[in-house]
């Protein structure tokens, strides 16, 4: 049973405030992953829990226990780097057996557990190896051995698998999500990958210059982003956010993009939903799934000339010229034979967002 | 590069292995000649052109380590039968070994000028490389206020000829006591190669990634412990190459030496030319002391060279 707690947690670098008033709460057995771009102080987080950095105010709880003023040894916490670490000049037995040499156990024990890991992540034909001769998921692996032999009462991982090639770091997130959902140990994972996060993540966390932008599950930060830049950074392809404007039509709402000429007709609720802010500092934000796109007219679909197609396999991605505006739109592959083509486009009112630009918060409106 | 080599290419290849050969041959000449001259029997040591086919003796060797007199007279038949053979070859050049009343050999000033050069140079290595390494440590992963000043006021150290302040050294020395002694000449020999240490070291722990430690700090261990388990393995190169140009610079330093020591603690460098003065110079004698003298460094050198090769282009490889 383990929680991590973080309470205000400020830190400085010089005069930059890279965290500023952090609070969050970690459960048990929780798979939690920071994600942010670089330099969002989401490393620097990370390192803080380790205690590999100290903080200039609030305070971190593990299990309850203040731990900021402890040394990292204290902490009994394990950390897996970007960069691996594995000790050069150790072969990956004693790589694995190191941290267990620190508690003192007997030399069968730590013979016993170090080979015990090796099986679980499959690496016990390399132990006699040096780092320097596996490959990068092997050494993954020993990194992540070394960290789980002592039943630590977390695991951090720093974009542990940021060095990895594509392919490749498509297996170990699957291999580090069966290791979890095994071991199920707390766990905080570091990394800028909204894909790898999506696909972790119990709950994801989300820092944009050292404040925590939303918390939630992979879901509720992809369906219900609390703000711009949540909405702009987790998905694939990005969302569309365009500034907006909204006018009452007889039985409906009009939703004008920019400075296109028609506006996109929506529930007539949305006016009511929007509570007074449907004159200026608008911005409606559309996944490109959340735009639907016909060949033929048809009620309530507004005509537009296709720009750029981006083929990409199992569907194709479609700008779409909205006034002097860009809307990306995901159809069929196929579906559009290439730029310069007239086709109808609507905006599904259900999977539409608004957002005040000058907070950048979501309006919360749902349709 | 083209898979075929031109015709151009082989010759500048040639000409390059002739030019490497050639240099080589220069640089290994005096080495050649040190070496050939302390097996040569004393006649044949200065002759016009030198000689370059000789039986090789031992004598020069068994000279060096006895303290010997002229012979008068030849030895008798009788002395010379109950002689032993290393005895023997000092009687076929004119001299006799010196013995004391009960018979024992004397030895020569050069044994113990040799392990004073030994105790001198290792000593003060252990500690400019000791003291070196955890300086160096200090200034690649702490912030220190006014590292810069301080690196370069390390290194400032150096700009001075160090001969410069013998005189006034010396006096120093004199005034606590310190001149003739081992102690002295290790601390000034570690004085002299602890700010080349530390701006050696500090490039390879520069190297060495700070990531290591904070695994090892984050697996359970102290900075000390992670210190020597982890970054004193990692920098076992560079030790390696500060701890030979330390050594070097120790074993080979003459000028302080010839001023600071006289007997007790005198070294071998400022003893080996003081023997030409005495008598005729037995050039066979000096030359065999000077290649027992290069061979410690030869052999450390040898004893490290997988670390050298990887520490003379630190900075070029990355872990």
């Amino acid at each position: 049973m383990t929680q991590i707690e973080l309470r205000g947690v400020q830190k400085y670098f010089g005069a930059v405030q890279v965290i500023k008033d952090l609070n969050l709460k970690i459960n048990d057995n929780e798979f939690i992953v920071l994600l942010g771009q670089s330099g969002c102080g989401k490393t620097t987080t990370l390192r803080a829990i380790a205690g590999l950095e100290t903080i200039d105010g609030g305070d971190i709880l593990i299990d309850g226990k203040p731990v900021q003023h402890l040394k990292a040894a204290d902490r009994d916490i394990a950390m897996v780097f970007q960069s691996f670490s594995l000790y050069p000049h150790m072969s990956v037995y004693e790589n694995i057996a190191f941290p267990l040499r620190a508690t003192r156990k007997s030399k069968a024990e730590i013979d016993s557990e170090v080979r015990s890991v090796a099986k679980t992540l499959q690496i016990s034909d390399l132990l006699a190896k040096k780092p320097s001769a596996l490959s990068g998921g092997d050494m993954q692996r020993v990194a992540i051995g070394r960290a789980l032999v002592r039943r630590p009462k977390a695991m951090l991982m720093d974009e542990p698998i940021g060095a990895l090639d594509a392919k490749l770091r498509e297996e170990m997130r699957a291999e580090i999500k069966r290791l979890h959902i095994k071991q199920g140990s707390t766990s905080i994972y570091v990394t800028h990958d909204q894909i790898e996060a999506m696909s972790l993540a119990d709950r994801i966390v989300i820092m944009h210059e050292g404040v925590l932008q939303q918390v939630g599950s992979p879901d509720e930060v992809y369906s219900h982003p609390a703000n711009l830049f949540v909405a702009q950074f987790v998905g694939s392809p990005v969302m569309n956010v365009a500034d907006t404007s909204v006018t009452e039509k007889a039985s409906s709402a009009s939703v004008t993009v920019g400075d296109a000429a028609a506006g996109f007709e929506f529930p007539r609720a949305l006016l009511s939903k929007l509570n007074g802010h449907a004159g200026s500092q608008l911005a409606l934000g559309i996944r490109p799934e959340g735009v639907l796109v016909r060949r033929e007219a048809a009620e309530g679909f507004l005509p537009v000339e296709t720009q750029i197609v981006e083929p990409l396999g199992s569907f194709d991605i479609v700008d779409l010229k909205v006034g002097s505006k860009m809307l990306r739109a995901r159809t069929k592959s196929g579906f559009i034979g290439g730029p310069g083509e007239r086709v109808f486009v609507r905006i599904d009112p259900s999977q539409a967002h608004f957002f005040d630009t000058a907070s950048g918060k979501s309006l919360g409106v749902r349709l | 590069m083209a898979a075929v080599r031109t015709s151009s290419e082989i010759g500048f290849n040639r000409v390059a292995i002739v030019a490497v050969l050639l240099v080589t041959i220069i640089f290994l000449a005096p080495i050649y000649w040190i070496a050939s001259t302390a097996f040569k029997p004393r006649n044949l040591a200065t002759t016009i052109p030198p000689t370059v086919v000789f039986q090789p003796e031992i004598s020069p060797f068994v000279k060096l380590f006895t303290k010997r007199s002229q012979l008068r007279n030849p030895a008798s038949p009788e002395e010379y039968a109950a002689a032993p053979w290393w005895e023997r070859v000092v009687f076929d050049g004119g001299e006799k070994i010196v013995r004391d009343g009960k018979g024992q050999v004397q030895w020569s000033g050069y044994p113990s000028r040799f392990m004073n050069s030994l105790i001198v140079a290792i000593t003060s290595t252990v500690l400019a490389v000791g003291m070196g390494t955890f300086t160096a440590y200090g200034f690649s992963r702490f912030r220190v206020k006014g590292e810069a000043d301080l690196l370069f006021f390390i290194l400032s150290t150096r700009m001075l000829p160090p001969v410069v302040v013998a005189i006034p050294m010396f006096l120093m020395y004199r005034a606590v006591g310190l001149n003739d002694s081992h102690l002295g000449l290790i601390i000034l020999y570690t004085a002299f190669n602890l700010s080349f240490s530390v701006w050696l070291m500090k490039g390879f722990m520069d190297e060495i990634p700070k990531e290591y430690e904070e695994a090892a700090l984050v697996d359970g261990y102290t900075r000390m412990e992670a210190f020597f388990k982890i970054v004193l393995p990692e920098a076992a190169t560079g030790i390696a190459a500060t701890a030979v140009f330390c050594f070097i610079t120790a074993w080979n330093e003459y000028a302080f030496a010839l001023i600071m020591t006289s007997r007790r603690a005198q070294t071998a460098p400022p003893f080996i030319p003081s023997q030409i003065g005495s008598g005729l110079p037995d050039w066979t004698v000096i030359a065999a002391g000077t290649f027992l003298f290069l061979l410690p460094v030869a052999i450390f050198t040898f004893l490290l060279r997988n670390h050298l090769l990887r520490g003379m282009s630190f900075g070029a490889i990355r872990k």
